[in-house]
């Protein structure tokens, strides 16, 4: 992390991301910003607002509806010098570009030896909770993590979204860069107002206990919080790790909480099933087994599709459930 | 042909038979599992060493059989393979052998514990194979792994371990006296449910009262005063002065105070007995007390001088301490023991100021008296040490 200064203004994570964008396009003539309605619209979310008329039209670029596309022509920018930060307007929106980002993005510097790298920034607002429609709700992360060669990085607060944006953009390689939908504008934050970064690949330690492990990321962590701060009233301490990275996962940070705690609730919306749990649950069981007192508990979406607006909560995890886990594991 | 439990490899002398494959009247393979039998360490299929028919099942299932006792017949069909009966038993041998090893470096049985206990178990040597789980579903706990460690080691494993040097262990007889205490003690503590309180007394003016005969040339020892003031007590709160027929499902209220003196003497504890407590006054309760720790030390104490007491104090003052949890004197209801008496600071008035404080502590039994009566006896008798001269008011 590099020095702040104690100049800060209080923002929300999507406007965090703007003020992240705007520092980095105003420093870095290279960085572009591509995107459906990133320009005179400014984002779907209001993300990209006022770039345009800042930078002009060849920076912030409209492009046409076509995901594959816009990734696409990124990646060549981004090989021959410039610093596209490409939007989805939702993660779940990525699919037709996935082809690019996994075929290409992620293999160019091993296919070429060095030779060339793929500075290349995907944002994309994912999740549910906010009543949207089908598709616009994915929590899909687990596509991504799988394959070398792109990080994946999900801030789940307005200052780490400006650091890590800003370390994205400064990263020689592919970054998915995911934005908690639901946490947008759900509060404020004081963001210093110079260029800083968040190291990708290092977790946070949000909350300190001696009990159990929580573990979260994105739109999940102020809900293991809220949990964690229920349960001390019942004397059960939590540490609550905020992962902020999810490819490549701060192993060491994940090993000396559980090893700490002897027990560890894994809290994620995506679904169970080759979720990211899982492979926490591995690398758990690789690196601590021996200090496990109770089998990890996950609390996660359920293996559907995100169901529509009226079924929405049923299907997130919820405080609720994270205690239940939490209990499972201490009683066990 | 006979089929025989016959020692399958291990130096086995009998076995359970648990479950037979073949009904009477089935045709068998030689080789083909007839029976399940269940030995110490393993369970073993018995192979049918010839080819043929089952005759008879001569022992039913779930009995316990010397090697040896014929379990079944099998009516051979055609020539006896006898070559192949030898081959083939041998063989069986074999396998049972290799069977039996592998158990014996295997798990002996399945063991339920988490990875952390296993942990635990493992840094402190312990085959966790070896604890008893008392967590759900049989569980080893954490706490099953302590109390293992903590458990004394088998005596024969001590044997191995001890270095000649340090075999030279003292011995002390667990006989005698020492003994009695012991039986005496483990009874009270199994049958009566102890209750301990613990109270603070003013010693102050009891000492005062105590120099003021000194310097008229008397002299009363501060437990004589104890013993009356008990006495006192008691006859306030007859409850203590009871003992427990649980056979008959009363509570004895016994009409004289014998009150029984734990002695330090040099064989172990002792208790003597000064009787009819509420017919004498502190002097020759005093003497009597004198007498009979003479005799406890000198080891002259008779049977009846040990006898028919109704409450026991113990003053363990002189040597020290701060509380303690007595064991009460069986069949007795409750026991006094008195702590060191010491200057400390006391509010008095609103004010600091020195007195001689002394802790007591009450055991009683709870089948017979509750914790508030205990409390109300002790407050009597703290009200008598505190204020002495209250104590003339209750002499006859």
């Amino acid at each position: 992390m590099s020095t702040i200064t104690a100049k800060t203004q209080k923002l929300s994570i999507v406007q965090a991301v703007t003020d992240g964008l705007r520092t980095v396009m105003k420093e870095q003539e290279e960085v572009l910003v591509l995107g459906e309605d990133v320009g005179k619209n400014g984002g779907v979310f209001r993300a990209t607002e006022g770039l345009q008329e800042q930078f002009g039209p060849d920076r912030v670029i409209d492009t046409p509806l076509s995901e594959s596309g816009i990734v696409g022509t990124a990646i060549g920018l981004a090989i021959n010098g410039f610093l596209p930060v490409v939007e989805m307007q939702f993660l779940g929106f990525i699919y037709p570009a996935y082809e690019q980002i996994m075929t290409h993005a992620t293999r160019i510097r091993m296919r070429t030896l060095s030779h060339f790298h793929v500075p290349l920034v995907i944002r994309a607002p994912y999740g549910a909770g906010v009543k949207a429609p089908e598709i616009h709700s994915d929590s899909v992360e687990a596509l991504f993590t799988h394959m070398p060669g792109i990080k994946v990085v999900c801030p789940s607060n307005p200052y780490d979204a400006k650091g890590l944006l800003i370390a994205s953009i400064d990263d020689p390689d592919p970054v998915l860069f995911l934005e908690p939908m639901r946490s947008y504008r759900a509060f404020k934050d004081e963001v210093p107002t110079d260029r800083y970064t968040v190291e990708i690949g290092k977790a946070s330690l949000v909350e300190e206990g001696t009990d159990l492990t929580l573990i979260a990321w994105g739109a999940m962590v102020p809900l293991a919080v809220k949990a964690a701060q229920k349960v001390r009233e019942q004397n059960i301490h939590c540490d609550v790790l905020d992962l902020r990275t999810l490819y490549p996962l701060d192993k060491e940070m994940i090993a000396e909480s559980v090893q700490k705690t002897g027990r560890a609730v894994i809290v994620h919306e995506a679904h169970a099933t080759s979720g990211l749990g899982t492979d926490i649950i591995a690398l758990i069981q690789d690196t601590s087994f021996l200090y496990l007192k109770s089998p990890i508990q996950r609390v996660t979406g359920f293996d559907v599709p995100v169901p529509f607006y009226t079924l929405e909560q049923h299907y997130l995890p919820n405080e609720d459930q994270i205690i239940e886990a939490i209990h499972k594991a201490i009683q066990f | 042909m006979e089929v025989k439990l016959h020692d399958i490899g291990e130096g086995m002398t009998e076995g359970e038979i648990l479950t037979y494959f073949v009904k009477v009247g089935d045709q068998v393979l030689p080789d083909q599992p007839l029976v399940e039998v269940q030995t110490d360490k393993m369970t073993a299929e018995l192979p049918s060493p010839t080819a043929g028919t089952v005759k008879e099942i001569l022992v039913t299932e779930g009995t316990n059989v010397e090697v040896g006792t014929t379990l079944l017949i099998i009516e051979s069909s055609g020539t006896k393979p006898v070559q192949q009966k030898i081959e083939n038993t041998s063989m069986n041998r074999n396998i049972m052998t290799i069977k039996k090893v592998d158990r014996e470096n295997g798990p002996k049985r399945l063991i339920l514990a988490a990875p952390y206990t296993r942990k635990i178990a493992r840094e402190l040597g312990i085959d966790i194979e070896d604890i008893h789980g008392t967590g759900p579903a049989g569980r080893v706990t954490d706490e099953d792994v302590y109390r293992y460690v903590n458990q004394p080691e088998p005596v024969e494993e001590n044997k191995n371990d001890i270095q000649p040097t340090i075999a030279e262990v003292k011995e002390i007889p667990f006989n005698g006296r020492r003994k009695q205490i012991a039986s005496l003690m483990s009874k009270s503590l199994y049958t009566i449910p102890h209750v301990t309180h613990f109270e603070e007394v003013d010693m102050t003016n009891l000492l005062d009262s105590k120099k003021q005969l000194n310097e008229a040339g008397v002299n009363i020892s501060v437990a004589a005063f104890f013993i009356k003031a008990i006495q006192l007590s008691l006859a306030k709160y007859p409850i203590f002065n009871s003992v427990l027929d649980e056979e008959k499902g009363v509570i004895k209220l016994k009409k004289e105070y014998n009150i029984g003196i734990a002695v330090d003497a040099k064989e172990g504890l002792i208790v003597p007995v000064i009787r009819h407590v509420e017919q004498k006054t502190l002097s020759v309760i005093h003497a009597e007390m004198k007498d009979y720790i003479d005799k406890a030390q000198n080891n002259t104490l008779t049977k009846h001088d040990i006898s028919d007491g109704t409450f026991t104090i113990s003053n363990v003052g002189p040597l020290g301490g701060i509380g303690a949890t007595p064991i009460i004197n069986y069949p007795q209801t409750a026991l006094i023991a008195f702590h060191k008496t010491k200057k400390k600071p006391v509010v008095v008035n609103d004010e600091i100021v020195i007195r001689s404080i002394m802790n007591l502590s009450m055991s009683f039994d709870h089948r017979v008296a509750d914790g508030a009566t205990a409390v109300g006896f002790t407050n009597y008798f703290v009200q008598l040490l505190e204020q002495p001269t209250r104590m003339l008011l209750e002499l006859r």
